[in-house]
């Protein structure tokens, strides 16, 4: 996916206070309805949705994606899309928290969050290979003159003509932050929803409890994926296309972007979980 | 220890299946000319350089393989499920998935094309004929190795998502990390590779990408040939290595600490990974220096602050 | 620099083609529910076409929702549309005969508030957003139930999780061989979200017109039907799939030729083995 056409909103801040205020009604009232359907264990797992959903959110920011002049060496980052790049990473975590998943929650949780960290590291690793033995290019930054944490200067290690190319190290160990948060966030989502899969399935259709199991696994799975995908996709609309990694200035959009993930993640968990509550 | 032989065969072959496949999808996103790199050659005529590439605007990587992978592991665990015997699922779902595939391609290129009719880029037929069927079988050797490597996580290594499940996750995986790895190269290496060797291409050069070739020409087959030289091969041990240290990690270390143990050597991975990295770029920028003189970025802001 | 996103005016009103693809697609929905009074599913096919003619008003949307300029790609609308709408799908199979209706109502519901989100609280301030994303999140909804209904004669949740497997001749219910439990809708999830964006995003640029973007639409749709009539012999009965198959192959044969004439008469050339010609650039 490339970055086509110009963003016409992205501007700083919140439009109005509208959206803070409708933001939260739809939380509580998401919560209500947890609660009025399955008392207070339904609420936790609702949270531990919304939870997730925040989490994805929030790593999204962190993965460093230069979009169509990345694959120049125009700009610095990955030339690949931010929602899908983020959605590969969390769903290799997804895979590996899923595996985990009757290890316990704790060890699920983190097995998704290395699973995801680790196929970043892996992939900003090649693409800082590609970049040096293959073109021959060092790694710069456009938004800043120091990395913040290794303290290299950029300013005379830019090409002529670029926002600067590949990957420096802020930017890889942001990448890496992000697949552990998205890896992390999709997990939870996975892990909450089948829970309460495992629980009431067999009550609504009759069956025995390990008999249910692919039922519930699958229905969590692409509950979970979907519900990846739109938060990734509301992170990319924030961040309008590119972003360099946390010390971006437009990682300041962050707070915005994880409300907008929870009030998503709200609505949408409590409809997957309403689905073993209604019916005729 | 049986199941622990079989646990490490099963992920090594599942990593040199992942290696092929990842291989096979950066070649074939080159020889199609997928993703971001695509954004230049539909950006060409649009600066006046007419042009002989395949113009395969199908969405970036992720989303796309994500679909011909789920399709293939959809339809071969479909056959599966109809009795056939799983080695001739796996090859008939991934040839229907590619049969999708070469569709989508050819459809991708008319639709683009004919709409660039303003900047009288027309549309070369033996374009079609000749870089569909090459693209379409690239992608199929990395649909087939996918699948088959989710369908051995299925069944071989106990994975509880069902194979259509894996295969879209494994899809977008292989896509995500062939476009991160490859795309670089062959943007910047094979369109801009009129211009200067160990610089980003500047902004100004945007469209002029490389229509000639070394007799003739270019052809986006030839893509093909230079994708396999390093970008192919990079994405193949890119996402060769995403899956078998991911099955690694797991199969051998999980009994250790009540499961702890695979989490502790997924850190420990990281960690070598980034200090490779780390030391990557510390080469690049002792080895090839700077571009200019360092800027003496305090001297200007205490001038300008004493102004 | 970076690629325009510029779409046609004029053609069919957009809000034109959006009640009368929803009409189509909610009788084509319907039609399949007859099913359940027949022996064989045999109207099992009317469920694709209700997904082609619920994609056929998705991307006249995304047309209107990419050419403001989001800063992202045409994809990720597509994703977007899917990942909202497989949510709202699912929990309205829970309602038996009345499902599409269920499955509109609650698909516009989070749309509008996945809209909300977007333009509100990110602050994007796109003025279609919120009626676009509505929109997408229903057809979403609608193209999967459709798609599903084909593959397994039904939309309703205890025929999606029903399966059975042979086991040395003897069968026994097998959650695992149903259509959610063997997540099959993995694959219709991306068949339905590359379907959706693929016609705008394959015919972008200034000489876009709605015809052929529409035309190729409905290709993408009857091409989606074609692996989910070999999926649907897991499923239903082998005349009513086998007629599922056919019919999904004469659509999209047709479908693909008018596709390939209405290309022929928006290219600027059609040239088999020319050279390029130098048009003076830069």
């Amino acid at each position: 996916m490339s970055a086509l056409g110009g963003a016409a909103g992205g501007a700083e801040g919140f439009s109005s206070p509208v959206g803070l205020i409708g933001g939260i009604i739809l939380l509580i009232l998401s919560f209500v309805l947890a609660f009025y359907f399955g008392a207070m264990a339904t609420v936790w797992i609702l949270l531990g949705v919304v939870i997730g959903g925040v989490l994805i959110g929030f790593g999204v920011h962190f993965v460093p994606v230069g979009g169509a002049p990345a694959a120049m060496g125009q700009a610095p980052g990955i030339a690949t899309g931010v929602a899908m790049l983020a959605a590969g990473a969390g769903l290799a975590g997804l895979f590996g928290g899923a595996w985990a998943a009757e290890l316990g929650l704790g060890l699920a949780l983190a097995g998704g969050a290395i699973g995801g960290a680790l196929m970043m590291a892996i992939t900003c690793m090649m693409v800082n290979v590609i970049y040096v033995f293959g073109m021959g290019i060092p790694a710069a930054s456009g938004k800043v003159a120091k990395d913040p944490i290794t303290g290299d200067t950029f300013p005379e290690y830019k090409s002529q003509g670029s926002e600067g190319h590949g990957l420096p190290f802020i930017s890889y160990v942001g990448g890496v932050i992000g697949g552990f948060f998205a890896g992390l966030g999709g997990s939870l989502i996975y892990l909450m929803l089948l829970d309460i899969y495992e629980q009431t399935l067999p009550d609504i259709l009759g069956a025995s409890a390990e008999s249910i199991v692919p039922l519930a696994v699958s229905l969590a799975g692409i509950f979970a994926i979907g519900m990846f995908l739109v938060n990734a996709v509301l992170s990319a609309y924030n961040i309008t296309g590119t972003i360099e990694g946390p010390h971006d200035p437009k990682f300041r959009r962050v707070p915005r972007a994880m409300i907008a993930s929870a009030v998503a993640s709200a609505v949408c968990g409590i409809i997957a979980i309403m689905i073993i509550f209604v019916g005729v | 220890m049986e199941e622990l032989m079989l646990g490490i065969g099963i992920t090594a072959i599942a990593g040199a299946l992942a290696t092929v496949a990842g291989a096979a999808e950066d070649t074939e996103s080159d020889i199609g000319s997928q993703g971001d790199p695509n954004s230049q050659v539909q950006l060409a005529p649009q600066m006046g350089y007419i042009h002989r590439i395949f113009n395969k605007a199908v969405s970036g990587e992720p989303p796309a393989y994500g679909l011909w992978c789920a399709l293939g592991a959809g339809l071969a665990w479909a056959l599966m499920a109809m009795q056939l015997n799983p080695i001739l699922a796996l090859i008939l779902g991934s040839a229907l998935a590619v049969f999708v595939q070469g569709v989508y391609c050819v459809t991708a290129y008319l639709g683009r094309t004919a709409s660039l009719a303003k900047f009288e880029q027309p549309v070369y037929i033996d374009i079609l004929k000749s870089v569909t069927t090459v693209t379409m079988a690239h992608a199929f050797i990395a649909i087939f190795t996918t699948v088959t490597m989710c369908h051995l996580m299925n069944t071989a290594l106990g994975h509880p998502f069902p194979l259509p499940l894996l295969g879209l996750v494994w899809g977008i995986a292989l896509g995500a990390a062939g476009s991160a790895t490859g795309n670089p190269f062959y943007g910047k290496e094979r369109q801009y590779q009129n211009y200067d060797f160990g610089a980003g291409t500047p902004i100004s050069a945007s469209g002029d990408i490389v229509r000639y070739a070394e007799a003739g020409d270019r052809s986006s087959l030839d893509n093909g040939w230079f994708t396999s030289k390093l970008g192919g091969p990079a994405s193949g041990v890119c996402f060769g290595l995403i899956v078998f240290l991911e099955l690694w990690r797991t199969v051998l270390f999980e009994e250790w600490g009540n499961g702890w143990g695979a989490i502790i050597a997924g850190v420990i991975l990281v960690l070598i990974f980034t200090a490779i990295d780390r030391y990557i770029e510390v080469y690049a920028r002792k080895t090839f220096g700077p571009y200019g003189a360092p800027e003496a970025v305090e001297e200007e802001t205490s001038t300008e602050a004493s102004t | 620099m970076s690629v325009e996103i510029t779409a046609s005016e004029g053609g069919i009103p957009h809000n034109k083609l959006m009640i009368s693809c929803l009409i189509v697609s909610i009788i084509c929905l319907y039609l399949t529910y007859v099913n359940t009074y027949t022996t064989g599913a045999y109207l099992s096919f009317f469920g694709g076409l209700a997904a082609v003619s619920a994609l056929v008003w998705g991307s006249d949307t995304i047309k209107h929702l990419c050419s403001y300029g989001l800063g992202t790609g045409v994809p990720s609308a597509g994703m977007m549309a899917f990942g909202s709408g497989v949510i709202a799908f699912l929990i309205a199979t829970k309602f038996g005969v009345y499902a599409p209706i269920v499955a509109i109502i609650v698909a516009a519901v989070v749309g509008a508030i996945l809209g909300f989100c977007a333009n509100k609280i990110t602050n994007m301030n796109i003025p279609v957003m919120e009626i676009s994303l509505t929109e997408l999140c229903i057809v979403g909804a609608v193209t999967m139930m459709g798609l599903v209904a084909m593959l397994c004669g039904s939309f309703d949740f205890t025929a999606l999780v029903q399966g059975s497997a042979t086991f040395f001749g003897l069968e026994f219910v097998d959650y695992g061989v149903s259509v959610i439990g063997a997540c099959v809708l993995a694959a219709i999830f991306m068949l339905g979200g590359i379907a959706l964006q693929h016609p705008f995003n394959a015919c972008l640029g200034p000489n876009e017109s709605q015809d052929r973007t529409l035309m190729l639409t409905a290709e993408c749709g009857f091409l989606s039907m074609i692996p989910v009539a070999v999926i649907s012999y897991v499923f239903i009965d082998f005349v009513s799939a086998t007629l599922a198959l056919i019919i999904s192959v004469l659509g999209w044969l047709y479908t693909f030729v008018k596709y390939l004439e209405l290309s022929k008469r928006d290219a600027y050339a059609w040239l088999d083995a020319k050279q390029i010609r130098e048009v003076g650039g830069e």
